[in-house]
């Protein structure tokens, strides 16, 4: 069997309010002996805003980026979803239009590289290693745990971008977590947007479209919620309990990382997943299924 | 003593449903002169015809009754089966217990009780059928084609192709129709002309069709197989057959500021013309009423100058009388004008676009002659007003059509096409202009024609605004537009340079004459009926007669085409036997009784009956009395109803049938 | 604005602006035929003044100040849910962000502030430390957007949590991040991209 290497691109968001699923990708990548070299002196994908306002810049910034992990061995790791979006849309942009292409190689000075494989932890779990590795490397089974995998916007639109599973009726979250052993729960909210880009200017917005994921996510029944990137975890965990106020309701939905859930199935302990940092507390579920 | 055997179908849950069926043929078995009686899932399918043919080998049935759906759609069927197995087929009756009963009851006792009383009927009624010898009537091999338009043409060619003469009318002085008119055609934007044309001069060549161009059908008379026609040529006061077709007699005359019908009256043509170069034939007429020789006896400049002498004006309206076996209607379309209508009538005008008083708010069909390369300003799009190019341009669609107040619910089914194919030539000629759409849908449903609709959107910038316009002005100029954007929610005013209304279709100008005259039924707009709207879509409930294009309904020019060709194949067939057999429903008189009144004879519609002596064995008069003719008979039974002295009878509905019917309630 | 009735002419209608949103989206506008399916799935639908079906609408007529007017693009969340589904193509994800990066310079555009305050604090963030720092962000935009309390509660709990990060951390690359910004102003102020 061929040794898997990757790139690894964490995204700024990694190094700061989702250190868990930092530390939870580097520990679940080592346990499976996954090669993982982050790209040095790597820098902000400019995620969302620079898209949002200058195209260029977020395309430039996207070029840059996959200039600098062409330089380390591997195919490109990506945790976050938006980073992996924007490096995803950048390709196929670039790869489409020819003034843009020329635009940014002046931008960036140096030529376009459209060739490296930008891929997506779940994608390299379940095409890279796939699932039969992952099921056979499964220790620990999450056996009885009910989980909603939340997709939300970016992993999977729009439909010929990112190309990690359909665009409307993605099942990769699913397969990766059930063969760590975990029940799925169907649901109805597992694509809508959680309004991740509203965080910091229109914090209603995101209460309300959280809200009616999480009630969602509970009424199907699921014990916890599984996501793949770090801007809709900050919404679904860290703005929990204030949606519990505003709207008079109670969910205590663990939100976790689909790397905390599948190390646990490893064998992972707590302190190298990084459990303690999230906001809705994960501890009693856990006891109480019997995984810790 | 009769042995009748009576099938009372299931039809599928149809019946059953709501009629008992299983209880109808216990009873029904009990009455007298029933020997067999029993029930089944499907009557009409093979192994029900097959039940029924064993039954009446087996039981040696005399007459059969089938408790089914209407006569009108399996009689047929079942006379067929029953006529396999060996007996008449006009000892079976259909008792129809589906539309009549089942479909609208909803208690099954009462609708069961009801299902048994009317197959009772038909039994009593069976019993006294006759064993009836089929008829039989010759067919002429020739057919008429009503209407020299894109239908007409085809459906003429289409039987002359296949052998058979045809006889080809036209009203106007050339064949060619609202085709001939157009400039270029969606969704492949053909020129109309071009492929036209050469269809025209085929009619004109064909040695099996014979041409009546400015001639209109005079009457009607006969039936399938054997109508006889007269049609009316009017005065051309050219003869055709001296006539070369040089043109001098129209570069010399005189008279050169009438409006062009062919040209929507945006033209100018000669008293003494061709409404448009390739005319067919190419031979000219004298528009009498604006010819300086018929008005005062002065001018005969024409004359003068005609080499071979082929003009005259002594010419008059003749009478031919054509003997032909099928009819085709292809008379077409007209376009909805939105003039001022007389008070009271059910289609009323647009008083709030103008009642065609605004000079640059034109129909489609003026944008097409103005478009068209052969046209009037040989294909500039230039305003009938100054004769200026106008910059800015405004579509209407849906005007009269879909619009009930006005008079019309139809939709008229071409104007979205068109209309997107003018916003395309208005464009490929007007480079700096706009073109603008108003629209309340846009109805594209046919080949290539949705895709054809959009890319006069996405290449040919046409600027579509879904809403109705409420109103249109003169200001200066310009016409000013006041419409709205439903899908932004917000008036929208445009000033325009020209206004082209999307008018609906109408049939063409004494349709309903024409249908009176060929005794074929037609609906509240004019428009002919079909005999089935989906099975029997290009027949007319009159035998014989068949239709074709706009007449029946708005249509497109494939879908003419199609319809025309589909006529010509039902002429065909009809034309494919010698004889045709006709059903012997038919009036006899009892002349014995008949006292000679001919009351019957001023009710008949269809002509069929005939005085008729009786003479003695030395050849002495006796009297004089009624004949039915059998071949021409419709089985109408207005004669039996007529008769005072009850001496009329249709077989099948005899005094004495309809009395046994009753009395079995 | 926007009820005012549109008087449609060819000099009302902007088609140069609609080109260059064209350009910058990489999609044709006149591709819509307001099916309305994006307006359907929006998740921001309801907090915008003109659904998005209606901004395409409003474009195909060339009638951009009445979009930029409104706040409907600044309620985009980018979602792309839009784009993901629609019949025709029309990525009108692409034609929100062209619109945001016209409105910078177009007259009479929303003062929809917050957003495009956070957006311009993300974007200086990554020009200064190559990367983005939360709290630094979220502070800075309480600050300036005069929201001292905002997410007050918040705080604490992330920094115990270890979320947040009060130091950054050096990055080798910093003048190329700076070289790619002056590029870009400088390729604009030519007239070399959009």
């Amino acid at each position: 069997m061929k040794e898997l290497n990757y790139s690894y691109y964490p995204g700024c968001s990694l190094h700061a309010s989702a250190g868990e699923y930092d530390l939870s990708t580097r520990e679940l990548f080592k346990a499976l002996r996954i090669g993982l070299t982050e790209i040095p002196d790597w820098f902000c994908c400019g995620a969302t805003p620079a898209h949002n306002v200058d195209e260029l810049l977020s395309l430039s910034l996207c070029a840059k980026n996959l200039e600098l992990a062409d330089k380390v061995e591997g195919d490109m790791a990506v945790a976050c979803a938006s980073c992996f979006s924007r490096l995803k849309t950048a390709q196929h942009v670039l790869g489409e239009s020819d003034v843009k292409r020329k635009q940014v190689e002046k931008a960036i000075d140096a030529p376009v590289k459209l060739d490296s494989n930008v891929k997506h932890l779940l994608e390299i779990l379940a095409k890279d290693l796939g699932l039969e590795r992952l099921a056979a490397a499964v220790n620990k089974p999450l056996s009885g745990l009910k989980v909603a995998c939340y997709y939300g916007c970016l992993l999977t639109r729009p439909a010929d971008v990112p190309n990690l599973d359909c665009a409307e009726a993605p099942t990769i979250m699913e397969r990766v977590i059930e063969a760590a052993g975990a029940e799925t729960v169907a649901w109805t909210h597992r694509l809508e947007c959680c309004g991740a880009n509203f965080t910091l200017s229109r914090p209603g917005v995101v209460l309300q479209l959280t809200n009616a994921i999480l009630e969602s996510a509970k009424a199907a029944g699921a014990d916890c919620i599984m996501v793949g990137c770090p801007l809709c975890h900050g919404n679904l965990d860290i703005r929990q309990k204030e949606i519990e106020g505003v709207y008079s309701t109670s969910y205590g939905l663990p939100v976790f990382y689909l790397t905390q859930l599948v190390g646990l199935s490893v064998g992972l302990g707590a302190d190298k997943l990084g459990l303690d940092a999230m906001m809705v507390n994960p501890m009693p579920l856990l006891k109480e299924k019997g995984f810790l | 003593m009769s042995r009748i055997g009576v099938f009372i179908c299931h039809c599928g849950e149809n019946i059953s449903r709501t009629v008992d069926v299983e209880r109808v043929a216990a009873e029904i078995g009990k009455l007298s002169g029933v020997a067999f009686a029993t029930d089944y899932k499907y009557m009409c399918s093979d192994p029900g015809q097959n039940l029924l043919k064993k039954a009446i080998q087996e039981q040696k049935l005399t007459h059969v009754v089938v408790a089914a759906c209407s006569p009108r759609m399996h009689e047929k069927t079942f006379r067929k089966a029953v006529e396999a197995a060996g007996l008449n087929p006009f000892l079976c009756e259909m008792a129809n217990i589906r539309e009549h009963c089942s479909w609208v009851h909803e208690n099954r006792e009462e609708a069961t009780v009801k299902a048994i009383d009317i197959v009772s009927m038909m039994v009593e009624r069976v019993k006294k059928n006759r064993i009836l010898p089929g008829i039989t009537v010759p067919v002429t091999k020739r057919s008429l084609v009503i209407g020299g338009g894109i239908a007409g043409i085809q459906a003429a060619l289409d039987i002359a192709d296949c052998g058979h003469e045809v006889i080809l009318v036209e009203r106007e002085p050339s064949i060619g129709g609202h085709m001939a008119q157009l400039s270029e055609t969606f969704p492949t934007l053909d020129c109309s002309q071009c492929i036209m044309t050469p269809k025209m001069v085929d009619v004109a060549n064909h040695p099996k069709i014979k041409l009546y161009t400015y001639s209109e059908i005079e009457l009607v008379e006969g039936y399938i197989g054997n109508f006889q026609v007269t049609i009316k040529k009017k005065a051309r006061s050219v003869d055709e057959d001296k006539c070369t077709g040089c043109g001098v007699c129209m570069t010399k005359c005189p008279q050169k500021k009438i409006p062009n019908k062919f040209d929507q009256n945006i033209g100018m043509r000669t008293a003494i013309y061709v409404p448009f170069p390739q005319a067919v034939p190419n031979t000219p007429v004298i528009d009498r009423d604006n010819c300086t020789w018929f008005k005062t006896g002065k001018c005969g400049v024409c004359k003068k100058v005609c080499g071979p002498g082929a003009v005259d004006f002594e010419q008059q309206d003749t009478l031919v009388v054509e003997a032909v076996g099928a009819i085709v209607v292809a008379t077409g379309f007209d376009l909805y004008s939105i003039d001022e209508k007389p008070k009271g009538s059910p289609i009323k005008g647009y008083g709030e676009f103008g009642h065609g008083k605004i000079p640059d708010v034109i129909d489609g069909m003026t944008f097409e002659r103005l478009a068209s390369a052969s046209g009037p300003t040989g294909g500039k799009i230039l305003r009938p007003s100054d004769g200026k190019e106008p910059k800015q341009i405004v579509f209407i669609q849906c005007v009269g059509s879909r619009a009930r107040e006005k008079g019309i619910s139809y939709c008229s089914k071409v104007c979205c096409m068109y209309t997107a194919k003018h916003t395309m030539l208005y464009h490929h000629k007007v480079h700096d202009g706009q073109a603008y759409v108003f629209f309340m849908d846009a109805r594209t449903p046919g080949k290539s024609y949705d895709e054809f609709w959009r890319r006069s959107i996405e290449e040919e910038e046409a600027v579509y605004i879904r809403g109705m316009v409420s109103r249109l002005y003169q200001k200066g100029d310009k016409i000013v537009v006041m419409g709205s954007d439903i899908a932004v929610g917000v008036q929208v005013e445009i000033e325009t340079d020209m206004v082209v209304l999307a008018t609906a279709v109408q049939p063409q100008k004494g349709a309903d004459l024409l249908a009176q005259k060929l005794g074929i039924s037609y609906d509240k707009y004019n428009f002919y009926s079909e005999a089935h709207a989906k099975l029997r879509p290009v027949e007319c409930a009159t035998a014989g007669i068949y239709l074709a294009g706009a007449c029946q309904g708005p249509k497109d020019i494939p879908e003419t085409v199609s319809q025309a060709s589909a006529a010509a194949a039902k002429v065909m067939t009809l034309f494919s036997k010698d004889k045709l057999e006709r059903e012997p429903i038919v009036a006899r008189v009892r002349e014995a009784g008949c006292v000679g009144c001919f009351a019957c004879k001023k009710v008949c519609a269809y002509g069929a009956v005939e005085e008729k002596e009786i003479r003695d064995r030395q050849g002495n008069l006796i009297k004089v009395v009624a004949y039915v003719n059998p071949g021409v008979c419709a089985g109408c039974g207005t004669c039996q109803a007529t008769c005072p002295s009850k001496c009329v009878e249709l077989d099948g509905y005899t005094d004495e049938q309809i009395i046994a019917m009753i009395e079995a309630l | 604005m926007k009820k005012k009735k549109m008087v449609i002419s060819q000099e009302t209608m902007d088609v140069d602006f609609v080109r260059k949103v064209e350009a910058l989206s990489g999609t044709s506008v006149r591709r819509c035929f307001q099916c309305g399916k994006c307006s359907a799935g929006c998740p921001m639908a309801t907090f915008m003044e003109h659904p998005p079906n209606r901004v395409v609408r409003l474009l195909q007529l060339g009638q951009w100040q009445r979009v930029l007017a409104g706040r409907s693009i600044w309620y985009c969340a980018s979602c792309e849910t839009c784009t993901t589904r629609c019949p025709n193509k029309v990525d009108l994800a692409s034609i929100m962000d062209a619109l945001r990066k016209l409105s910078w310079d177009a007259e009479g555009a929303s003062k929809e502030s917050y957003v495009q305050l956070a957006n311009k604090l993300f974007l200086q963030n990554i020009r200064t430390y190559g990367r983005q720092y939360e709290m630094r962000l979220a502070a800075v935009f309480n600050v300036k957007s005069g929201q001292f309390l905002k997410d007050l509660m918040l705080g604490p709990k992330l920094l115990a949590k270890g979320k947040l990060k009060m130091f950054h951390s050096k990055n080798k690359n910093m003048p190329e991040i700076e070289k790619i910004f002056t590029r870009i102003e400088e390729m604009r102020k030519k007239g070399e991209a959009l």
